[in-house]
């Protein structure tokens, strides 16, 4: 690759979300996911522009479901991490571990 | 189980995204209904989807034909289109200024004539007042006062008091100028009005009462009068007393007994500061008493409809009416026009107005027209440079209906973006258009009533002119860029065809021919105005005053009058520094002409001759010479001996090679005149015209009453001025006496010259300018196109002038066809602008040679600068460009 993508921090969350998430990842999960582990809040709208820029790219796929009663005869948006995406999480998470490495935080910093 | 899903989410979902996120709608309802969030916290939820997020058509929904996408496509394409446009910046400005700019003056035009005559009279209830006036066939003869469309007071009582459908009808005569008496007369614009007069309007005094039935009752006698609230404030300082007090109007007591509304000022459009009741036509001093004439026209008519009745119905009872009126006269036949009420509604005057304003709409429409020839030809340029993406978007299948949607998406976001920055000009422009109009008008001109800025109608207006403009700019650059011929468009690379090369330039051509004709439309104006100032009218203007007062208005009788004229031609005479005093019917040059009609003995038919009636001072006070016979004695213009001089074209009209001294002029119902003298030719009727038929005749007694003075002197104007008013004041210290200089006459010439001269010369300018850039626009477009081909010929040795020339060449050929139809639609045109050019011919070769010089030459710069950049190309990048 000439010209490398880089992920951005909130794409690695949503990457790693479907990963975890395996078979059941479509919006509500991938959302409440993210809710419960970063304790951040997070909508819809945000959530959908970014899966369609990491599908745009290629790091993920889409496909749709049956209708479900539930959710007013509606499908599901199913996701999953392509094998590009893969390779993007692995070089991000290379690129952060270098530079963690041998860094010692200050004290003060930690605080909390 | 939650509450149910709100129903406007789902609706907010469709507008916005129609069925291409179900699966984000379904999520909302999946957590809603789990009871995940509150209503809060859901339409957060939702709103964010709104704002941030993306359609992804989902194939689980098969979509239902383009419709389907009809809102969701205009969406996208109107987010499209903002995208490009803000790419290209320099585009983007060009585009919309130009837009702004034609949409601007028009509206700003509009502005102006709505003011003037197309909004409803500024009344409450106004869209229920209607005008009524009517064309007489089948009479011999017919007094008029003002316009032969307006009715007699029997008349207005027919249709007054036999109507069914109007719950009342005033009358008013709206021309009427009197004299209000006190320390410091001044002369009123008002009307006198039926007694219903304010009733009808719904305009009740702000103090004091309306008339009532009563005032109007006896002829002659109610002596009444309603103020302005302007009057009111200015003359009577707001006195809160002034009902009941004494006034004092052409000499006649008046009770003032109300004070109207602040914003009424009457239905004409000057505005009006009295009104009294019609009964006191004769005692205001008019020599003739026509109030119970049947045969009269002197009164406007407006009514106020009943509820619920409509034009029609108006019509169809008036008629009726007329009818009735007409069988009191053998072979009278009426026919009624009934409209709603409004400024200039008279016949006469709409015809005048409406001239005007066709004239001004379709100069202000060519300057719109060039704006939207040149972003159409930008668009073409661009069009062509996206050809590659067009034939892509094509040969995947997008239907052409769908690509020209787009483009026009494009087009209309132009249009209105344009329209917007131009509505704001527009405001802008009426102001300015409306502060040059005055400030360029004669000095005499009125107060107008009709100051009225932007409505829902000029609104309108706009809002029409942009969708048309977008549509009109748009249509065809993405009819042409559309065109599915994806096989050539994909093998070119990024050239557009043969066709829309001849479009664009059948563009530039139109534009260089419309502003040709605004701009030689003002050349041959400024050239008529420069003569106007530089003319010698053939007489002294220098140290000339004109003095004019009103004697009939203040009682005189003609005996009175001519005693009174030779103690104030005294007076002013002994003034230091008059060296002369004389009288005459009316000034040279002004705006008013005394006609008649007179034959010869021995010869058929009759003669339409001018005429002036002056005293012997005349000639050489004006300096002009009599250059054969003799001039009036003294004696002679005192008893009105029936004399008169000639000038040397009437002369040499009815007597060539003859004497015309002792020929003998007959005029119906006077004793026959013989002529003394000959008077050299001088511009004193219209100005640049001096061989007209022209008499001047002795100012004798029955004269005296309406004679105006010529005071020569050799002081300062402002302190000879003063002179005179103390002089008359001294004699008659109620008189209005105005005191003007002889030259400001004129002002009366030069003022229609010079608005309409600045008028087309601004447009004109905006026409050029908008009309090189299409040039500029066009020839850089072409080079950019043939870099390639510019490449390979210096490679191969041709040299750089003669690559301009060719550049230059082909981009100057439809210019120099745009100008020559330019010139020829403006020669075949010109002839309306003859009244106003003062003698220049209406093909005035210097207007029709340096215009089009000037034009060409701008237009040729426009195009050198995109050329010369053509030789600047390096061969090694023009080869390998594509």
């Amino acid at each position: 690759m000439a010209s490398r993508e880089h992920l951005g921090e909130f794409e690695q969350i949503v990457l790693l979300a479907v990963l975890r998430l395996g078979e059941n990842a479509y919006g509500v999960p991938v959302r409440q996911e993210i809710e419960k582990r970063t304790r951040r809040s997070l909508t819809v709208g945000a959530l959908y522009r970014t899966l369609d820029r990491l599908e745009d790219k290629g790091y993920v796929a889409s496909w749709f479901s049956d209708p479900v009663p539930e959710r007013g005869g509606r499908s599901k948006r199913y996701f999953r991490v392509e094998p590009l995406g893969i390779r993007a999480l692995r070089q991000s998470r290379q690129e952060l571990a270098a530079m963690w490495d041998g860094v010692e935080l200050p004290k003060a910093m930690h605080g909390r | 189980m939650a509450a149910k899903f709100p129903r406007l989410i789902v609706l907010l979902f469709r507008l916005r995204f129609l069925r291409s996120a179900e699966f984000a709608l379904g999520d909302l309802m999946e957590e809603w209904n789990a009871g995940t969030g509150t209503r809060r916290w859901l339409w957060r939820q939702a709103l964010s989807m709104m704002w941030l997020g993306t359609e992804r058509t989902h194939s689980a929904y098969p979509q239902r034909g383009n419709n389907m996408n009809l809102i969701s496509g205009f969406w996208s394409d109107l987010r499209y289109a903002a995208r490009t446009l803000r790419k290209n910046p320099g585009f983007a400005f060009v585009a919309v200024l130009a837009i702004s700019l034609g949409i601007g003056v028009n509206t700003g035009i509009f502005t102006v004539l709505n003011g003037v005559a197309l909004r409803p009279l500024p009344v409450p209830g106004a869209a229920d007042i209607v005008s009524v006036y009517q064309t007489i066939r089948g009479l011999k003869s017919r007094n008029v006062h003002g316009a032969p469309s307006l009715f007699s007071w029997p008349e207005y009582k027919s249709y007054r008091d036999d109507n069914r459908v109007l719950s009342g009808l005033a009358a008013y005569e709206p021309f009427l100028d009197v004299t209000l008496g006190g320390a410091q007369p001044q002369q009123l614009f008002g009307q006198l009005t039926s007694c219903n007069y304010f009733d009808v309007l719904n305009e009740p005094p702000a103090l004091g009462r309306a008339f009532s039935a009563s005032d109007c009752a006896v002829a002659r006698e109610g002596a009444v009068a309603v103020l302005s609230d302007n009057l009111w404030r200015t003359t009577f300082a707001a006195d809160p007393a002034i009902v009941g007090r004494k006034i004092v109007l052409n000499r006649q007591p008046f009770t003032v007994i109300g004070v109207a509304p602040a914003g009424f000022q009457g239905t004409e459009p000057m505005a009006s500061q009295f009104w009294a009741p019609v009964t006191m036509q004769f005692p205001l001093g008019r020599d003739i008493d026509w109030f119970e004439k049947p045969d009269m026209s002197w009164l406007v008519l407006l009514g106020r409809t009943k509820p619920g009745v409509s034009r029609s119905q108006v019509r169809a009872d008036l008629a009726v009416i007329a009818g009735r009126i007409d069988q009191l006269t053998p072979d009278r036949k009426t026919t009624l026009q009934i409209e709603t009420g409004r400024f200039l509604s008279m016949p006469e005057e709409r015809k005048y107005v409406t001239a005007v304003g066709a004239v001004l709409l379709s100069a202000v429409g060519m300057v719109l027209l060039i704006a939207c020839a040149n972003v159409a030809n930008l668009l073409l340029a661009r069009a062509a440079g996206r050809q590659k993406e067009i034939a892509i978007r094509l040969s995947v299948g997008a239907s052409r209906g769908r690509l020209i949607r787009q483009l026009l998406t494009e087009s209309m976001l132009i249009a209105l973006l344009g329209g917007a920055l131009g509505s704001l000009i527009a405001v802008w422009s009426f102001e300015a258009i409306v502060g040059f109009v005055f400030s360029h008008l004669p000095r005499e001109a009125p107060p107008v009533a009709v100051g009225v800025g932007p409505d829902i109608r000029v609104l309108g207006y706009a809002v029409l002119l942009t969708l048309i403009t977008g549509i009109v700019f748009g249509l065809i650059p993405a009819l042409q860029a559309s065109r599915p011929d994806v096989n050539t468009a994909l093998k070119q690379s990024g050239i557009g065809g043969k066709s829309s090369d001849g479009f664009r330039h059948a563009l530039v051509g139109t534009q260089v021919a419309v502003s040709m004709m605004l701009l030689i439309a003002a050349g041959l104006l400024l050239r008529g105005l420069y003569l106007a100032q530089t003319i010698d009218p053939g007489f002294e203007m220098k140290n000339v005053a004109a003095v004019s007062f009103d004697l009939r208005g203040q009682g005189y009788d003609a005996a009175r009058a001519g005693i009174f004229q030779r103690q104030v031609m005294d007076r002013l005479a002994a003034l230091p520094g008059v060296d002369a005093v004389t009288e005459a019917g009316n000034t040279p040059l002004s705006d008013s002409h005394r006609g008649t009609v007179f034959s010869l003995p021995g010869h058929p038919g009759d003669y339409q001759v001018e005429f002036n009636e002056v005293s012997p001072e005349f000639f050489s006070l004006l300096g002009i010479p009599i250059v054969r016979g003799r001039n009036f004695t003294g004696n002679e213009a005192r008893t009105g001996a029936a004399l008169a001089i000639v000038t040397e074209s009437t002369a040499r009209r009815f007597w060539p090679n003859q004497d015309s001294i002792g020929k003998i002029l007959h005029m119906e119902g006077e004793s026959d005149m013989q002529v003394i003298g000959m008077a050299k030719d001088a511009q004193v009727s219209h100005l640049a015209r001096s061989n007209e038929t022209y008499l001047y005749l002795p100012a004798g007694p029955k004269q005296q009453i309406r004679m105006k003075l010529l005071v020569h002197g050799a002081d300062a104007f402002a302190s000879t001025a003063t002179g005179i008013q103390a002089a008359i004041h001294s004699l008659d210290p109620g008189l209005v006496v105005d005191v003007a200089k002889l030259e400001d006459n004129l002002e009366v010439w030069r003022a229609p010259s010079r608005i309409v001269a600045i008028l087309a010369g601004s447009l004109g300018a905006l026409g050029m300018l908008l009309a090189c850039i299409g040039v500029y626009g066009v020839v850089s477009y072409a080079v950019s196109r043939r870099v390639r081909e510019i490449g390979i010929r210096m490679t191969l040795g041709a040299d750089a002038r003669e690559v301009k020339r060719l550049i230059l060449r082909q981009a100057m050929w439809p210019v120099v066809i745009g100008a020559l139809v330019g010139i020829a639609g403006c020669a075949a045109v010109s002839q309306i602008l003859k009244s106003m050019l003062f003698g220049i011919s209406p093909h005035d070769p210097l207007a029709f040679v340096i215009v089009p010089l000037v034009l060409l030459s701008v237009a040729l710069l426009a195009s050198y600068v995109p050329a010369r950049r053509a030789t600047k190309v390096d061969p090694m990048v023009a080869l390998r460009y594509e």
